[in-house]
């Protein structure tokens, strides 16, 4: 359960004054379930992504946060108060939309105002703070523009000046960089970043783009089919992936099997590489048996393996079938006994058709093994 | 971008378009204008002069305005929340009753006005059924006047905000009720502040749809404005006793009420068009929660239906009684298939189906064609006057049907070939020729707004190709218009079927349509064969529109 909500760092659990907690959340949509059983517990200031393919249950999950999707089961609870069957008009939580759902009749200014004036302040008060809004999203004086003026990054841009505006205990955001071209996104993920970190505000983002994942959030939460696979800080889900569908999803991975010859004590495992070595990799820390002689699925993350001389003591033999040039670095793959494995190198060391062998770097970090279910039944 | 260079055949289809459109639309309304100034002695003011210094005139035209304004408001007032209801709103049989709230358009103006007679009528069945449970010695109301015209306006044009605002809705990002929703807005501020200043331009254009509706009804004024008079029945009175100058003053005047309110309108409705971004695929209908509200929100809907197709059932009733057989009962005493044998076995009482059938097809080809080619001018080759061709084939709509027939009348009633009039009047060329005018908008806007969403970029791939303009204009622009062509054929052919304002002026016993022959069925107090051929239009309407969206969806994907 701690891995889950990825606790186990003991400092962290102290940090994590629980602001807002997620109670086993289940919706179904004409019978499917879209979220299931889903518990996290999120701090105040903290960013939580949500990170996941399309229909894994993201941004159903976010839109319960919100109150538009009331969970089949289930509760919501902020700082202590259950507000699960609150209308999402007084739960006060911030929310910007994938395509921003700017009110296209109304300019800047008055889309900045319209929760503040559902709030009741003054005209003045609401004035005043509306231009603070539109200050701190970088676009001051523009409260007597038309909406469709403006570009997609000033509207994004405007959307959040919007949903912050009425100062909300929480910020939801669904995906608002995905209608954004490459180089603007890149720029507005990072002001983006900024801006939420120095408001502190609480704020669940949902995305299936990895890269903004790590640049945005303090921990990820990975979803897959209605259900978290592993919660925790990006270096954490990186280098130490719960399951192989967290270590593909996020960052590239090679995989080929391999026969478990032993657990070791310190959570690794030993497998024997088809006819081959024995290389050492990490064991997921999920109570699996890793019964020696039985079968795992061995990821290997590209920038982990080296290429050598297929002869060298502990390399697996294959065939590099593609070569690609990635600018700093070129990236090999290469067909094993028993999979195709990726490996990176500074160097152009190989030709597409040449054998040459594989190897560890640092073994077990970057080689995760995954005990091969479905083939041998639960 | 420049214009295409056009070929010698190209330049002839635009100056034939030109000349069919201008001779067509354009100069028979001239005609009229020159000749409502014109007496013995060359040029007078002198109709106009009797038109302004006669008070019932004026009266007159002031109640077209009224009761179109009027209509606007009442409509609005029915079709907005219906359409807020079944868009808004989840429940039990909501799929049902939001489709049979349509139910009126399958009714042309005169055949809903005379269903609402037999229900409503001094001697209809709601009235006798309220007379006799209340002990009456009277009928509770009398069905004529400025009264019953409205509501026999409210009742079948509230159906245009109805579908309207239906269709604005389903526009309109849902996710902007859920932004509204998450900033702190309750349900009125939300509709106040979102829903309907971004539906304004939606019900900027439905009031304008009613208003030049109602403005141009005939229908229910002629059957049951006893005394009350409006424009148009006004213009048919003058040119049934011969008073043509009259009349041209009378249908002068109408059209230029109507444009005046058109004209700014007009402007209002395309000023601000909000088009919903993206996805949009999330229902922004609320279920409703509550199994008594469920179910109390369910019964109202149906009770309101029901009123709305009551009509419908009666027309329906009312077609199996046999000649004489209703008297004095609440509910008609006798059925029998006689009216519907008579209809299709006596080659007099065929004959007007099959008028209406010709009519509405010729004109429906013909009014498709030409809309055809004015979209190619005006969208592909964008030829100069293109601002011209496009007024030429929208400017029948704001012309009531009266003052269509009218203008038609006085031009083809002459034979003076070197100006292009010909004698048309008693032939059924004349009817065809009223029958194309009048869909012509129809057609003309739909393919205009098809056109524009056909991307031109399909027809220079075909071209690149290797496709010549016709294997072009066949296998790739026709095939990315029939969406278009569908929405417009069966406007065009439901209208043609149904009409009544322009043939009542311009029919003959030979060429008398549907219409025509139910009025005088009612005249001759046989309600069951008039019920009878009520009904078959309504099939057919129904049959009509239904191909309609079969076809459309064909086309779609």
């Amino acid at each position: 359960m701690d891995a889950i909500l990825g606790l186990q760092h003991p400092g962290l659990e102290q940090a994590l004054s629980i602001f807002l907690h997620l109670d086993s959340l289940n919706r179904s949509f004409d019978g499917a379930p879209a979220v299931r059983d889903l518990s996290l517990d999120i701090a105040e200031h903290e960013i939580i992504t949500l990170l996941g393919p399309s229909g894994c249950g993201k941004t159903t999950t976010l839109r319960m946060v919100a109150g538009f999707e009331s969970p089949d089961s289930g509760r919501i609870v902020l700082e202590g108060r259950d507000v699960t069957r609150i209308t999402p008009r007084h739960r006060g939580f911030g929310m910007v939309f994938q395509h921003y759902a700017l009110f296209p009749h109304l300019d800047v200014g008055a889309n900045v105002a319209f929760g503040l004036e559902s709030a009741g302040l003054t005209r003045a008060e609401i004035e005043r703070r509306v231009a603070s809004s539109l200050e701190l999203v970088g676009l001051p004086d523009t409260e007597a523009r038309s909406v469709g003026s403006l570009s997609g990054g000033q509207q994004q841009r405007i959307a959040l000046a919007r949903a912050l505006a009425p100062e909300p205990k929480v910020l939801l955001l669904d995906e608002p960089l995905s209608n954004l071209d490459a180089a603007l996104r890149e720029r507005t993920r990072r002001e983006l970043r900024t801006l939420v970190k120095d408001i502190g505000i609480t704020s669940i983002y949902v995305t299936h783009d990895q890269e903004e994942a790590f640049d945005l959030s303090d921990r990820i939460a990975v979803m897959r089919d209605g259900r978290l696979d592993q919660v925790g800080p990006a270096e954490e889900l990186y280098h130490s992936p719960a399951t192989e569908f967290v270590a593909k999803f996020l960052g590239r991975a090679g995989a080929a099997r391999g026969i478990v010859e032993e657990r070791a004590s310190t959570g690794s495992v030993r497998c024997r590489m088809g006819a081959g070595p024995v290389w050492e990799a990490q064991a997921s820390d999920s109570g699996q048996p890793y019964a020696a002689g039985s079968d795992v699925r061995l990821l290997a993350r590209p920038e982990a393996l080296e290429i050598c001389n297929p002869q060298a003591d502990g390399a697996v033999r294959g065939v590099v079938v593609d070569r690609r040039f990635a600018g700093s670095f070129y990236v090999y793959a290469v067909d094993v006994e028993r999979g195709e494995l990726e490996v990176q190198s500074t160097a152009d060391v190989a030709k597409a058709g040449e054998t040459v062998g594989l190897r560890p770097l640092a073994p077990p970090a970057g080689l995760f093994a995954f005990p091969l279910r479905d083939e041998h039944g639960e | 971008m420049g214009r295409p260079h056009l070929s010698w055949r190209g330049r002839a289809l635009v100056a034939s378009v030109f000349v069919v459109l201008f001779w067509a639309v354009i100069y028979p309304n001239v005609v009229v204008l020159l000749e409502s100034v014109s007496g013995d002695a060359g040029f007078t003011l002198g109709h106009y002069a009797e038109f302004f210094q006669t008070s019932s005139e004026l009266r007159a035209l002031w109640s077209s305005v009224w009761i179109s304004v009027l209509t606007v408001v009442l409509s609005a007032a029915i079709g907005v929340p219906l359409a807020f209801l079944f868009a808004g709103y989840e429940f039990p049989g909501r799929w049902v009753l939001g489709a049979l709230a349509a139910m009126p358009v399958l009714l042309p103006p005169l055949v809903g006005v005379i269903a609402i007679l037999f229900l409503y009528g001094e001697s209809g069945i709601a009235t006798r059924f309220l007379q006799s449970a209340l002990r009456l010695d009277a009928p509770p109301w009398r069905l004529q006047g400025p009264g019953a015209i409205l509501a026999v306006h409210a009742y079948s044009m509230y159906v245009y905000f109805y579908l309207f605002s239906l269709a604005g809705l389903a526009r309109i990002d849902p996710a902007v009720f859920e932004a509204a929703a998450s900033l702190g807005a309750g349900r009125v501020r939300t509709l106040t502040r979102v829903a309907l200043p971004l539906l304004t331009p939606t019900l900027a254009g439905a009031s304008l749809l009613t208003f030049m509706t109602s403005m141009a009804s005939f229908s229910a004024p002629y059957v049951l404005g006893g005394g009350f008079r409006v424009m148009t029945t006004q213009i048919f009175n003058s040119k049934l006793q011969g008073e043509m100058s009259m009349a041209m003053v009378e249908a002068v005047m109408l059209a230029a009420v109507s444009i005046l309110v058109l004209w700014p309108l007009s402007r209002w409705e395309g000023s601000r068009e909000y088009v919903a971004p993206g996805k949009g695929t999330r229902s922004a209908r609320v279920p409703v929660k509550s199994r008594w509200a469920r179910f109390g929100i369910t019964a109202a809907a149906g009770l309101g239906v029901l009123l709305l197709v009551l009509p419908h059932l009666t027309l329906v009733l009312v077609s199996f009684v046999p000649d004489g057989a209703w008297t004095t009962e609440t509910l008609p005493p006798a059925y029998s298939f006689e009216n519907y044998l008579q209809l299709f076995s006596d080659p007099r009482t065929l004959r007007p189906i099959l008028n209406s059938l010709l009519m509405a097809s010729a004109a429906t080809v013909a009014a498709v064609a030409l809309a055809v080619a004015v979209g190619q001018l005006v969208v592909r080759w964008r030829v100069r006057g293109s601002k011209l061709l496009e007024g030429m084939v929208i400017l029948p709509w704001a012309l009531p049907g009266t003052v269509l027939a009218i203008a038609l009348a006085t031009t083809f009633s002459v034979n003076q070939p070197w100006a292009f009039r010909f004698v048309l009047v008693g032939t059924p060329w004349i009817l065809a020729l009223a029958y194309t005018l009048r869909v012509l908008p129809l057609t003309g806007r739909a393919l205009l707004a098809g056109y524009r969403q056909v991307d031109p970029s399909l027809e220079e791939a075909a071209a690149s190709l290797g496709a010549g303009p016709w294997r072009t204009l066949r296998r790739v622009t026709v095939p990315g218009l029939l969406p278009a062509i569908a929405v417009g054929a069966s406007l065009a052919f439901v209208t043609g079927l149904g009409e009544f304002v322009a043939s009542i002026v311009l029919y003959t016993f030979r060429t008398r349509p549907i219409s025509i022959e139910i009025l005088s069925q009612l005249r001759d107090f046989d309600l069951g064969a008039a019920a009878a051929y009520g009904v078959l239009l309504m099939i057919l309407v129904g049959a009509a529109f239904m191909f309609g969206q079969r076809w459309l969806q064909t086309g779609r994907s």
